[in-house]
């Protein structure tokens, strides 16, 4: 393929672009590369196959079965059926679709719905919305690891419940929750189990097919697709009601003309992660138990967030005693080391992550956070990269820290 | 703008602080501001000769912006009268540093508080330790509350559902959020012997500290037992079973809740 200059078009490999600038990137929860062969299969739904999926000529049909084909290939990785996928502009509208779609059509039914205190902030906003509509919304607890206990969320459940909604894992500490025991508590009640999926996708498998789930939020970026674009599952028999309202595609739950060259991009994601996931989750697991073993070994007052086993492959979440999470990420970003962290310092509202919180944490143990996730170009080499630099910061932080020895003992 | 988008000069004081550490002697004198809850605390050391600042040093838990600012106030005031340190403001060390992102304004500026906290205390006597027992205003606006007796509510009604008055067999609690009320040694040395059963055991005071013995005081600080000072429990909470304690922030005088599933109140 050539530009308009007849140069040949490169697509850039995220690895060799991360070496070449000198990062170690270990954010991958927050935004993921699109992979190359990705791009690849999108390039010709940008030009050749331009064409608007609901148009009735020849270039219309060309996309409508690009599209079809497309979302058949999303499904199956999902173990859904193509009728049961709606593709949306990104997760976090995959979500408000779900709650405030599913909650609006079935008011009849009730007017409760219960969340999880770990939920992502998309599902924590479109719930005070529905409450603002009227509708109770209960928060389940979560215990010291972050997992919802089945036994708490049944307590919470009452003749007025018509949805449940829990993330399938934590997109911070990493916790994956009992989803399928849930799901089978709730199987045959008539409520609604919906699940932010994003964090855990491509992580570990997620099959509606074994998995009596209602409603699940998908994201393209989430598989190293492109980002901007998600998905919502919606099991057959769903009442969804739509809550973009205009051209009626997506089987009117999701009107605007979709985005061909990214729900190919998506599909294409979805059938490379099928491929590869086995050994690839098993290749990052590595690396992250390599990080985790090293930094509780050779950093003093360092403790691990979440829950030891039941976590994502990918993700380590620390805290340390008597350092702010902000100052640890900027002085390792100087380092060339991307990460992040749970920090109020480092969010727009000033407040501490709330899952921390939920989880038991103090807020000056929550500001202490700092979150690695690693991803298809992560390499071991990352991990020597890291504990060249984090002992370091760590130790400089805590001797300008007023906190550190008065509140814990000095390196034994 | 993002919380951390700082200008160049701020990025360098971070990144190489500017006298770093504490001071000691007759002619010195400390501000203490802010509060690990808030995520910013800092300690601003002067030492005084002839009104004027001979030394400063300071020490800061916080983001970049609290360590930039307490390192660039320590270069704006070297020398300087008291006087007219005095008339430093946080807006004065926020354009030193060319400009702060607008929402560390507030939040991560204290370092100006914190000297004028200094200068108060060296001339009202204040002895650096007193000093650092009272902070000074800070971010969260401290207010210290009287402390007095506080029923706990609903205590009763979690008896057998999260709340302890005796614990014989200390499995029971394997990987719950335990917290102790400080109520002498014993309830330290159970809190500390609960750390065997599970990750999670906090130690509640209304104190500054533990009302504990110096022998279980230094035992304290090598477990894993976590102190959460200046907390007056005041409700317990939770659907039949005990999930959260409503907690009075005696430093800071707001009110929080602290997730637990079980609370120990030996009697």
């Amino acid at each position: 393929m050539t530009d308009a200059r007849g140069t040949a078009l490169q697509i850039g490999d995220p690895g060799e672009a991360l070496r070449r600038d000198g990062i170690v990137y270990a954010d991958y929860q927050s935004a993921k590369p699109v992979d190359p062969r990705v791009v690849a299969a999108m390039l010709p739904y940008l030009t050749e196959k331009f064409g608007n999926a609901a148009s009735l000529h020849g270039v219309g049909d060309v996309a409508t079965a690009a599209l079809e084909e497309a979302r058949g290939r999303v499904a199956a990785f999902f173990g859904a059926d193509p009728r049961e996928i709606v593709f949306t502009g990104g997760a976090t509208e995959a979500s408000n679709l779900a709650l405030a779609g599913y909650a609006l059509r079935n008011r009849r039914k009730g007017d409760h719905v219960i969340i999880s205190e770990a939920e992502h902030i998309s599902v924590l906003n479109i719930a005070k919305y529905l409450e603002k509509q009227g509708f109770r919304v209960t928060r389940a607890p979560i215990d010291l690891h972050g997992r919802v206990s089945p036994k708490k969320l049944r307590a919470r459940i009452t003749d007025e419940t018509i949805l449940v909604s829990l993330q399938w894992a934590s997109s911070e500490i990493g916790t994956v929750q009992p989803i399928a025991e849930i799901a089978e508590m709730l199987d045959g009640t008539g409520i609604a189990l919906h699940s932010d999926a994003v964090a855990a996708e491509g992580l570990i498998p997620i099959d509606t097919g074994a998995v009596p789930i209602s409603l699940l939020s998908l994201s393209s970026n989430d598989v190293y697709g492109p980002r901007g674009l998600g998905a919502l599952y919606v099991r057959k028999g769903v009442q969804v009601a739509p809550v973009l309202l205009g051209g009626g595609q997506e089987r009117g739950l999701r009107s605007g003309s979709e985005d061909l060259a990214s729900i190919a991009g998506f599909a294409a994601a979805a059938d490379i992660m099928a491929a590869e996931m086995p050994a690839e989750v098993e290749r990052i697991r590595a690396i992250r138990d390599a990080l985790v073993e090293r930094v509780l070994a050779e950093i003093p007052d360092a403790h691990l967030n979440g829950h030891p086993e039941q976590r994502l492959p990918n993700n380590a979440h620390f805290r340390f005693h008597g350092v702010e999470g902000e100052a640890m990420v900027l002085s390792l970003r100087d380092a060339g080391i991307a990460a992040s962290t749970g920090s109020a310092c480092s969010s727009k509202t000033l407040e501490p992550s709330h899952t921390l919180i939920s989880c038991g944490l103090l807020h000056e143990e929550a500001h202490g956070s700092l979150e690695f996730t690693f991803g298809r170009w992560s390499r071991m080499e990352d991990v020597d990269t890291i504990m060249a630099a984090l002992p370091g910061v760590i130790s400089r932080l805590r001797a300008l820290s007023p906190l550190y020895k008065t509140h814990a003992p000095a390196t034994p | 703008m993002k919380s951390t988008q700082y200008t160049e000069k701020t990025l360098e004081h971070f990144r190489d602080p500017r006298n770093v550490g504490t001071l000691e002697g007759p002619n010195v004198a400390v501000g203490r501001v802010g509060n690990p809850v808030c995520g910013d605390m800092m300690d601003i050391y002067i030492e005084v000769e002839d009104d004027r600042i001979k030394d400063i040093k300071f020490q800061t838990f916080g983001c970049g912006s609290a360590v930039a600012t307490s390192s660039m106030i320590t270069e704006l005031v070297m020398g300087m009268q008291l006087d007219d340190a005095l008339k430093v403001s946080r807006g004065d060390v926020a354009d030193a540093l060319d400009g702060l992102p607008p929402i560390k304004m507030h939040c991560s500026n204290l370092a100006a508080d914190a000297l004028h906290e200094a200068i108060k205390n060296w001339r009202e006597g204040v002895g650096p330790e007193d000093a650092k027992k009272t902070p000074g205003g800070t971010a969260c606006h401290p207010i210290p509350a009287q402390v007095a007796e506080v029923e706990i509510q609903k205590l009763d009604e979690y008896d057998g559902k999260g709340l302890y008055r005796k614990l014989d067999d200390l499995t029971d609690i394997a990987d719950q959020r335990v917290v102790v009320l400080d109520t002498g040694d014993d309830a330290a040395r159970l809190a500390m012997d609960l750390t065997e059963h599970t990750g999670r055991v906090v130690l509640m005071t209304t104190g500054k500290e533990p009302s504990v013995s110096p022998a279980v005081r230094s035992a304290l600080r090598l477990s894993d037992v976590k102190v959460l000072a200046e907390a007056q429990p005041l409700e317990l909470l939770g659907e039949g079973e005990l999930e959260r304690i409503r907690v009075h922030d005696l430093n800071e005088d707001e009110e929080y809740e602290l997730t637990a599933d079980a609370f120990v109140v030996l009697e």
